[in-house]
């Protein structure tokens, strides 16, 4: 089965330092490549403020990863996040599908500008050429 | 047997829809009022801000965006108040609840 691709973005614990943080992304890292996935983006949102209180905390240190892999890595990386301590929240989304979609459908609206700017470009030339 | 199983079904039906009725008859009275009166308000037709931007994929990570469509108290409003189309408002939903989940976005407010 083809591989698909997912975002997991957690949340760590903020009064966790800078360098332990970044422990905790090599951990979730390495979960993601023992199951055969692929790191392809790793984004460190620094802290954020929290909509609301996540246990306990007002705050929050965001990370984003963005990995290919297969169902059964998401299922095993996110059981090893649930149990990982300094995580306190993750989300974990299929991406591929829906920006799949999206890619095809701004390539259709692309060619559908292509068309009308080809339409609006010629109708001056015939009249040019009418005046010739 | 038939014929009471119609009469349950009928009275069943009559109660609700009787009560509707009076609550789209207020309604209409309302409106019947404001056509009769020849008032008209010309309401700018909104656009789907989603589709006028060409935005395709509506990101949950990009809470700028999101929280243009959601008040400070943190509802999902009614897609009549934004003027969003359909596609683009459970788009929409979908990135503010996965948004929600991980408290870029509030839940309710106090």
């Amino acid at each position: 089965m083809s591989d698909r691709t997912y975002e997991i973005l957690f949340i760590a614990d903020p009064n966790l330092g800078e360098p332990e943080v970044d422990a905790l992304a090599a951990q979730v890292q390495g979960h993601v490549e023992k199951d055969g996935g692929r790191l392809q983006k790793m984004e460190k949102w620094g802290k954020k403020r929290l909509a609301y209180d996540v246990r306990r905390h007002r705050e929050g240190y965001y990370v984003l990863l963005v990995v290919e892999g297969t169902g059964v890595m998401v299922k095993e990386v996110e059981r090893r996040l649930k149990v990982t301590d300094g995580i306190i929240r993750y989300l974990t989304v299929r991406v591929d599908e829906e920006l799949r979609k999206a890619e095809r459908r701004k390539a259709k609206r692309a060619l559908g500008e292509e068309k009308r700017k080809g339409r609006a470009g010629s109708q001056p030339a015939r009249v040019a050429e009418v005046q010739q | 047997m038939s014929s009471q199983g119609m009469g349950g079904d009928s009275r069943s039906f009559g109660r609700p829809s009787g009560r509707s009725g009076g609550g789209a008859g207020a309604k209409g009275g309302a409106g019947a009022k404001d056509g009769g009166g020849k008032r008209y308000f010309f309401r700018r037709r909104k656009v789907c801000k989603f589709c006028a931007d060409k935005i395709d994929y509506v990101d949950y990570k990009d809470v700028k965006l999101i929280s243009q469509f959601v008040p400070e108290r943190g509802k999902i409003l009614p897609r009549r108040m934004f003027g969003t189309c359909a596609e683009h408002q459970r788009k929409l939903t979908e990135a503010v609840n996965r948004a929600r989940h991980i408290a870029l976005l509030p839940y309710a407010a106090d």
